[in-house]
């Protein structure tokens, strides 16, 4: 069965010679349908975190505004707008305005890349994954700016450990991501994705898939900053880390582009190592891959995604956070050698030529 | 005639925002906020990549640029200083040279690309789009490969590395010492 990709910017490039005008109404609405799409991604991430965080700990988290709690978060998100917008009399206003559209921005341009299902996906790149690698740069620079212009120093101390952070576990993310990138033999996301229909990368692809998985995981959760790695916004040592003097809408631009950046990561597993939009296929089992082929891509790709957000959370309720000397240790010292060895492995099997499920 | 138009558009669009911010670079007297300017010019130019139909090298554009240039040259203003500086006015020593060296790299680029014709060479066009293409004729071995000069920049970044390393790292003496007291 083969899966013909269509995203949306070729759909506009098809309607462009005919009439530019109805492919510029095209453009427009897709730009609202992302907009709304990253809204109510985000309320729902929010509201998750904090009902599985609430029965991990066995309570019940948000019950009174609407069923179980659901309206909560657009209370909260109402509230959050209304509140009063503050620039520090002493900050650089300029680069503290600039610096939550930055981090906003760099989670933005990856969510354009992602390939949701085969006719879901806004821009389908050559080099997708080179791409996803370096737009998602941009949110650092973010909250290095967010946390220096603010002129505390708390935000700032925020500021250096989350860029430190960020910048070490970029390499061991990148290192992992190379391994599928060896395997599928393609940038391209969509290409990823089917070259995955014989089976996932994580298992297909000799035990350096399910390493490399690890990997991505466990640096991907330091790069959005997550607990255990949350070390840039520790509560008890650093008030909020970078975003300290932020308030009102800029505020919920940085907490915002912080939930979503979890979807992102939770999306580029699933596309990676999980098959993304692919449904389950074993090898050449006829009958089980028809049935599978049932349900429909999109629905697989929010299956395997939900599936990794909750993981990640799970992850906050069951590790401790990490000390800034532990943090670094584990990349340079065990992640990053781990990741060099993998890679090194997987250039091998791939020279060879021996897959689990042979094509 | 509109779909030619929109390149020759965002062709200039880009060009003036190089333009300003580049200026705003060089003039600006807040250091970090020339370091946003400088971010702002370079993904700039990986847009004017995306124009010459070269999506590999934008990326790495962004990639390189800015978020790893750009990125280290935050770091390092925010170990140096905290709080907000401003630059001091160049002494008018300074002024004169710098007048003089860019007025005269400015007529020398200026009689250079008035000189030539500029007559598009066509001597082994890479296919386009394509990551693959790249990626074999870098390390293709034959005539119009590019394999030497992909591992002498491969030798050139391990030098860098290891010279990073050796300043980085603390003296023997220093190293071991006797007793800890934290």
């Amino acid at each position: 069965m083969s899966w013909p990709v269509k995203t949306i910017a070729e759909r506009t490039g098809d309607l462009l010679p005919g009439s530019p005008w109805t492919a510029s109404v095209y453009v427009l609405l897709t730009i609202l349908a992302v907009t709304a799409f990253m809204t109510v991604t985000g309320l729902v991430l929010i509201y998750a975190e904090r009902k599985i965080a609430a029965h991990f700990q066995c309570r019940l988290g948000p019950m009174r505004v609407g069923w179980h709690g659901v309206l909560q978060t657009i209370a909260d998100a109402l509230k959050l707008l209304l509140k009063e917008d503050i620039v520090p009399r002493d900050a650089d206003a300029l680069l503290h305005i600039l610096a939550p559209v930055l981090s906003f921005a760099g989670m933005l341009l990856v969510m354009i890349a992602l390939p949701m299902s085969p006719s879901l996906q806004v821009a389908d790149m050559n080099i997708g994954v080179l791409y996803v690698t370096a737009v998602s740069g941009l949110g650092v620079l973010g909250i290095l700016l967010g946390g220096w212009s603010s002129n505390n120093k708390w935000s700032l101390l925020g500021a250096m450990r989350a860029g430190a952070q960020i910048i070490s576990y970029e390499v061991s993310a990148t290192l992992a991501l190379l391994v599928v990138v060896l395997f599928s033999g393609t940038l391209q996301l969509s290409g990823i994705v089917q070259s995955q229909e014989a089976g996932w990368w994580i298992w297909r692809a000799h035990g350096c898939g399910i390493v490399a998985f690890a990997i991505f995981l466990i640096a991907g959760t330091a790069e959005i900053n997550r607990t255990p790695f949350d070390l840039a916004e520790g509560e008890s040592e650093l008030t909020a880390g970078f975003h300290t003097e932020y308030s009102g809408l800029r505020f919920s631009f940085f907490f915002l582009s912080e939930f979503l950046n979890m979807f992102v990561l939770a999306a580029m597993t699933s596309t990676l190592f999980l098959g993304g939009w692919m449904p389950l296929h074993i090898g050449h089992f006829a009958v089980f891959n028809g049935v599978m082929d049932i349900i429909p891509p999109g629905l697989w790709f929010t299956l395997k995604t939900t599936a990794m957000i909750f993981l990640i959370m799970w992850f906050r309720w069951t590790f401790p956070r990490l000390r800034v000397d532990q943090l670094m240790r584990l990349e340079w010292k065990i992640l990053l050698p781990i990741g060099f060895v993998n890679l090194f492995v997987s250039a091998a099997c791939v020279v060879t030529g021996c897959y689990f499920f042979a094509r | 005639m509109l779909a030619s138009a929109i390149p020759t558009l965002v062709f200039y669009l880009l060009a003036a925002i190089s333009l300003t911010l580049a200026w705003s670079v060089v003039t600006g007297r807040r250091i970090l906020r020339a370091a946003v300017s400088l971010m702002g010019v370079l993904a700039a130019s990986a847009g004017l990549y995306l124009l010459l139909d070269s999506p590999f090298l934008a990326g790495v554009q962004v990639l390189v640029y800015v978020g790893g240039i750009v990125v280290l040259l935050v770091f390092a203003v925010m170990l140096t200083r905290t709080t907000e500086l401003l630059e001091d006015h160049p002494t008018r020593g300074r002024q004169i040279i710098g007048g003089a060296v860019a007025t005269g790299f400015f007529l020398l680029s200026y009689n250079m690309m008035t000189a030539d014709a500029f007559v598009g060479r066509t001597l082994s066009p890479l296919p386009k789009n394509d990551v693959a293409a790249i990626g074999r004729a870098l390390l293709d071995t034959g005539e119009n490969g590019y394999a030497l000069p992909f591992e002498v920049v491969s030798l050139l970044l391990l030098a860098a590395m290891i010279g990073g390393i050796v300043i980085a790292r603390k003296p023997a003496a220093a190293a071991k010492p006797e007793a800890f007291h934290g």
